[in-house]
């Protein structure tokens, strides 16, 4: 039987992190379920939920934004600072699982676990979001890019907990964010992200389709230097379904993934088209 | 190691010694006895645990009961004593929304919280709104119905 | 008798729905006895292989285990409805991943599944089959050594590892080929479907001191459970007795045994009570599934779009043991024809054993499947023909008076007016006017169907208290459908009472009359008919004491509502149920007790017009249904959505509107589920997604609000106030109304289920867009 602890600072958890076989408890959401189902036996649990420093989405003067490990994605989907290009996430939040999960999950325990099926990595990779992680050595931000190793791993070290997501401010735009499922709130078959600064920058990822968001510099530029273009946006989407690595599960097949990327991606341009500015 | 615990469940105190793996609802269903709040597939899809935790509903059996010690817990049992509570469970049963009756209490509280957040919801929003509680016998047609009944009640 | 006593007809909420909303209805999870143990089950890992040794001493070592039971516990006695080869627990051989092997009770269910890893079986790996085509061809490993000897309940025509065949034939068909200027002949695969009720499946078992054991459970039949158990256990049936709590729904997963034997044999080894309760993986595991199929239909018609012949080929796959799929096999070739006319027809087919979670009763048993094939090749030949779907279906429907496929009267057939109604209310006629949402296709599809409702025995008791008010009690399972609700409205409507005066008695194997089970469409119609009928017997009890209190002859009395009896033409002159039941009570008579049973009978096959080969089936009585679907699909995924529905399905008569329309509105769904997204996934010979998270039904974002159901009451003559069942025809077409649809809007054909979006792109892709 494990033990259990509520700490209430960001240290004092990561000291209990140190204790053999110990676990974050965020939502609950994945840690429960997987004790639930007899695949993770913890030997400590450690509850963040007094954890102050956790809580709240905050919006800084230059726009960029703080979303603490703790916000649930009811929150996230909730938050009319999150707009522009920052919809993307915000929508993303708001389609996991179902709302009744969404008054439990949290941005931290999600983006932690690092499913690939999961929304949140290919809307932060999009929005070039940072992790925020703190370890017994210290703090340090990776970019989302980096962040995404493999399936379910993370480049968080052992003793690291991750305490924040930061999304750079990267001015106004539109943001959008799809996953093609089986039933509402399922894991992503797959999914697109998009961030389209009026600025002219373009950047996309793709979920549901390999073991982290796909993402592709030449493809954001072929489609930013013709925005709107339906040619450059198949394309675009051509280059990414060859850098995807999708599998076959019980969702969908590897092949009918790769075939959609491209497809899916001129459906999501065609949608944001008239609110993206710089296509006009 | 057990931990004493002390829950405040449908406004009364339960006080028992848990392992800090016991979920919520078996604190619920076999500590409380309020066996109302259903099993159905301990993984958080199906909803049939749903209960509100602080006003929000929540899936009981993906809660550590540890992590509920100073939490406002409200099950199906609770009902009774709020109006608009009332209101829906007089609701369903009028438009016929209950079959099997496994579903009905997740989807109660669901539908509880969704009427506290937004008095008026829209059909749609009513549906997205239970999305969460999955129901087998009835189609949800008639629940939706059962749901906007007790809205425009509450309106009046 | 005035409309306030009304009872038929009335829109009643579930008498049992306060408890199931105040969270106080006890379902079998939630029940507690002193001294209760809980049980788990040890799974096979093998897919085929023959037991070699048990060793099961760490495991009854372990902390808080009592007993342990394996094959080695339990007698010889196989049960099965059609064919009897399954033992109580796996026994000399394993022939399923997951197929119990092991129980055992334990004072909690951590120790209990604790004790159940530490139990030791040695196997002897055999080679596994999978495929049903496989499992039918020379030297595919054998399933069921002793096929031979096992006992079957009709010719089954069982050899190898072909569980069962059924040929049914009328006319003569290679004359009608010859007539027909149009043919199809197509093959199409259905996927297997989980049932998913909400409740798992779960019992317990309480023994007493002289042995007699006592079953609640999770059924659709305490009298299949009390069979089940004590024909593989070899008890006498008087030693068990078999309850029912709530159930959590059913739809075909607990009509037949699941744990149940295993509860009392666990029961019995420790002397004790046992719970088990299955973990969802578990019921999606080790329970039962609905059938996949693979068949081929043929279809000719004249060009002015006469139907002339069909012939159906079906290969099912019926898992590990032979359960329900004897039934489903005949059903669904004798439902084959569709309710249409045929000069001739032919279909057969066969249920093949492989070493797959066995497959059983399903909402539909077998409709669903074939209607996929069938239906659609009906709008194949209408569009080739230049005709319209629905008007094609219009000009061959089953008209009254005329008889089903094999030769069975149909008594009361209300399929025109089906049809009429969804064809007004959906505005087929203007369907070329929808407007279809961007980068999306849209159209409107159709499907018509029949069901039966008369199956089997059963019967009915009614009790009048000495205040006058009634049980009934009819041992038919209230699985969530209503049942308990309509027979109560049933037996307050013949006697003009308000149903809050009827109590309906739980069933109890040991004080219900028997009852086959909830099932097949049929309590409304096999079940009403035994309470309408003893009902009546009591009231003709009642008329003769009333006879003697008033001093008059029967003939001039009158039954008035409230529970009196009169004389008629002087409204003073009367008597009360109560003082009736005093009388009959204390005085004269006796207690008034009114019962009655009955079993189906008729022949489904008239010699003189077809004939049929290794066909169980004595089911009739029909229900009729026409069902249109609006559908929109997205050009750039292939994924495709319900938008709206039109459902009208006669059922006679609606004893309660509101219950009718929840099983049209549920069965709707479940068919969406069939059709789009829903299917129990093998990887090699395991269950590869037997979890919620990983098998999808719809849920309420998923589906359309606007499921508009229509009740068409075209009265059966020996119904019980003119009702037929509504429970499972309302899936039967859904998938192919869907698949209707979407060739209407695509131009594409998809002879696979389910309509994944990967399945409907790849179409779309290959028809060129």
């Amino acid at each position: 039987m494990a033990s259990f602890h509520r700490p209430k600072t960001t240290q004092e958890a990561i000291a209990l992190l140190a204790m053999p076989g110990a676990r974050l408890l965020a939502g609950g959401a994945s840690l429960v379920a997987m004790m639930n189902a007899g695949l993770l036996t913890p030997e400590a649990i450690v509850s963040l939920k007094d954890i102050e420093a956790l809580r709240g989405i905050s919006v800084f003067a230059d726009g960029s934004v703080r979303i603490g490990a703790m916000t649930r994605h009811r929150e996230t989907a909730e938050n009319r600072e999150l707009h522009g290009c920052f919809d993307c996430l915000r929508m993303a939040a708001g389609g996991i699982a179902n709302p009744v999960v969404r008054n439990m999950g949290t941005m931290g325990g999600s983006v932690s676990l690092a499913d690939p099926g999961a929304d949140y990595p290919a809307a932060l990779v999009a929005l070039g979001a940072m992790v925020e992680l703190e370890g017994p050595t210290g703090r340090r931000r990776i970019p989302a890019r980096k962040f995404f190793v493999d399936w379910y791993a993370t480049a968080a070290q052992p003793q690291e907990m991750l305490t924040s997501v930061v999304l750079p401010s990267v001015g106004p735009g539109v943001g959008y964010y799809r996953k093609l499922t089986r039933v509402t709130g399922d894991f992503a078959i797959v999914s697109v992200a998009l961030c389209l600064t009026d600025a002219g920058g373009v950047s996309i990822a793709i979920g549901g389709c390999g073991p982290g968001p796909i993402f592709s510099d030449e493809a954001n530029a072929l489609i930013a230097q013709r925005p709107g273009d339906t040619g450059s946006i198949l394309k675009a989407g051509e280059i990414l379904a060859k850098l995807a690595d999708p599998v076959d599960d019980v969702r969908a097949s590897a092949d009918y993934r790769r075939l959609v990327i491209p497809r899916l991606l001129a459906s999501a341009f065609s949608i944001v088209h008239e609110n993206w500015k710089s296509a006009a | 190691m057990t931990m004493q615990c002390v829950l405040l469940i449908n406004g009364s105190t339960y006080r028992a010694e848990i392992a800090a793996e016991d979920t919520l609802l078996t604190l619920v269903r076999d500590v409380a006895g309020l066996k109302g709040s259903k099993l159905g597939c301990n993984q958080g899809v199906c909803g049939a645990c749903t209960v509100l935790v602080g006003g929000w509903p929540v899936r009981a059996c993906l809660t550590l009961a540890a992590d509920c010690t100073d939490a406002d817990i409200v099950t199906v049992e609770g009902l009774e004593r709020d109006t608009i509570g009332v209101r829906l469970q007089r609701a369903f049963g009028e438009c016929g929304a209950v079959q099997c009756g496994f579903c009905i209490p997740g989807m109660l509280m669901s539908a509880r919280a969704l009427l506290d957040k937004n008095p008026a919801p829209s059909l749609d929003q009513i549906r997205i709104g239970l999305s969460g509680n999955l129901c087998r016998c009835s189609g949800y047609r008639k629940i939706v119905d059962a749901v906007r009944l007790a809205a425009t009640e509450n309106a009046a | 008798m005035n409309a306030a006593a009304l009872q038929v007809g009335r829109r009643l909420p579930r008498l049992e729905a306060d408890q199931k909303l105040s969270g106080r209805a006890r379902y079998t999870a939630d029940l507690d006895l002193h001294g209760m143990l809980h049980g788990a089950i040890l799974g096979s890992p093998h897919a085929h292989a023959r037991i070699v040794r048990y060793n099961i001493s760490k495991a009854l070592a372990a902390p808080g285990v009592v007993a342990v039971v394996t094959g080695a516990d339990c007698p010889d006695g196989k049960m099965g409805p059609f064919i009897k080869d399954e033992h109580a627990i796996a026994k000399g051989k394993v022939r399923f991943v997951g197929e119990p092997v092991a129980a055992v009770a334990a004072a909690t269910p951590a120790q209990a599944r604790h004790g159940c890893a530490l139990i030791e079986i040695d196997y002897q790996e055999l080679p596994a089959v999978l495929d049903p085509a496989q499992a039918l061809e020379e030297g595919a490993p054998l399933i069921h050594d002793g096929l031979a000897g096992y006992e079957k309940i009709y010719d089954a025509g069982s050899s190898g590892n072909k569980c069962c065949r059924t040929v049914i034939e009328q006319g003569d068909l290679a004359a009608a080929w010859r007539k027909c200027d149009v043919v199809l002949d197509q093959e199409y695969r259905t996927q297997p479907q989980a049932h998913l009720s909400m409740e798992p499946c779960a019992a317990l078992a309480d023994i007493d001191p002289a042995g007699r054991v006592t079953l609640w459970s999770a059924n659709q039949s305490v009298f299949r459970v009390q069979a089940n158990v004590c024909e593989c256990l070899q008890l006498p049936m008087s030693r068990l007795r078999c309850l029912t709590p709530h159930v959590g729904g059913g739809f075909g997963n607990k009509m037949e045994a699941h744990v149940q034997p295993i509860v009392v044999m666990l029961a019995i080894k420790s002397g004790r009570p046992v719970k088990l309760v299955l973990s969802r993986e578990e019921d999606f595991e080790i329970v039962r599934g609905g059938h996949p199929f693979r068949f081929r239909v043929k279809t000719g018609a004249k060009k002015d779009g006469t139907l002339v012949a069909r012939e159906v080929d079906v290969l099912i796959d019926g898992g590990a043991y032979a359960d329900d799929s004897p039934g489903v096999l005949a059903f669904a070739l004798r439902m084959s024809c569709g309710p249409y006319r045929f000069m001739a027809a032919k279909a057969q087919g066969a249920v093949a054993y492989t070493n797959k979670l066995r497959f059983g009763a399903f909402r539909g048993f077998g409709q669903p499947q074939i209607h996929f094939g069938c239906e659609q090749q009906i709008d194949q030949i209408a569009v080739a023909l230049g005709i319209d779907p629905l008007e094609f279906r219009r000009c061959n429907a089953l008209r009254p008076g005329e008889t089903w496929f094999g030769g069975q009267s149909v008594a009361s057939n209300g399929l025109k007016e089906c049809i009429d109604k969804v064809e007004i209310e959906s505005g087929w006629r203007r369907r070329s006017a929808l407007v279809a949402s961007p980068g999306k296709k849209r159209g409107m599809g159709m499907g018509t169907t029949a069901h039966i409702s008369a199956l089997l025995g059963t019967g009915a008791i009614v009790r009048m208290l000495e205040d006058g008010t009634i049980v009934l009690n009819t041992g038919a399972t209230d699985i969530g459908q209503g049942s308990d609700t309509v027979l109560a409205q049933m037996c307050a409507q013949t006697l003009a009472i308000d149903v809050a005066k009827v109590a309906v008695a739980s069933p109890d194997t040991d004080g219900s009359p028997y009852n086959w089970g909830t099932t097949a469409s049929r309590v409304t119609y096999t079940t009403g008919r035994s309470v309408v009928a003893a009902t009546g017997e009591v009231l003709r009890q009642a008329k003769d004491h009333a006879s003697e209190m008033l001093e008059c002859g029967v003939a001039d009395l009158e039954l008035r509502p409230g529970g009196k009896i009169g004389v008629k033409g002087a409204s003073g002159l009367e008597v009360t149920f109560q003082a009736i039941s005093r009388r009959a009570h204390w005085r004269s008579g006796g207690p008034l007790v009114g019962s009655h049973t009955w079993v189906y009978s008729q022949d489904t096959v008239d010699p003189k017009r077809a004939t049929a080969i290794g066909n169980p089936a004595r089911s009739g009585v029909f229900s009729f249904g026409a069902l249109v679907v609006d559908v929109e699909i997205e050009e750039a995924t292939g994924k495709v959505e319900v938008l709206r529905a039109w459902s009208a399905v006669d059922v006679g008569r609606a004893i309660n509107p509101q219950a009718v329309e929840g099983q049209i509105e549920g069965a709707f769904v479940q068919g969406m589920g069939f059709a789009l997204t829903e299917e129990m996934v093998w990887d090699g010979a395991r269950l590869s997604n037997p979890t919620m998270m990983d098998y999808k039904a719809p849920t309420s974002a998923d589906t359309p609000y606007e499921i508009n159901s229509y009740i068409v009451e075209a009265p059966e003559p020996d119904g019980p106030y003119g009702a037929k069942g509504a429970g499972e025809i309302g899936m039967n077409a859904v998938a192919a109304a869907i698949a209707n649809a979407v060739s209407a809007a695509t131009g594409v054909r998809l002879n696979s289920l389910p309509l994944t979006p990967e399945r409907v792109l790849r179409a779309l892709m290959e028809h060129g867009e």
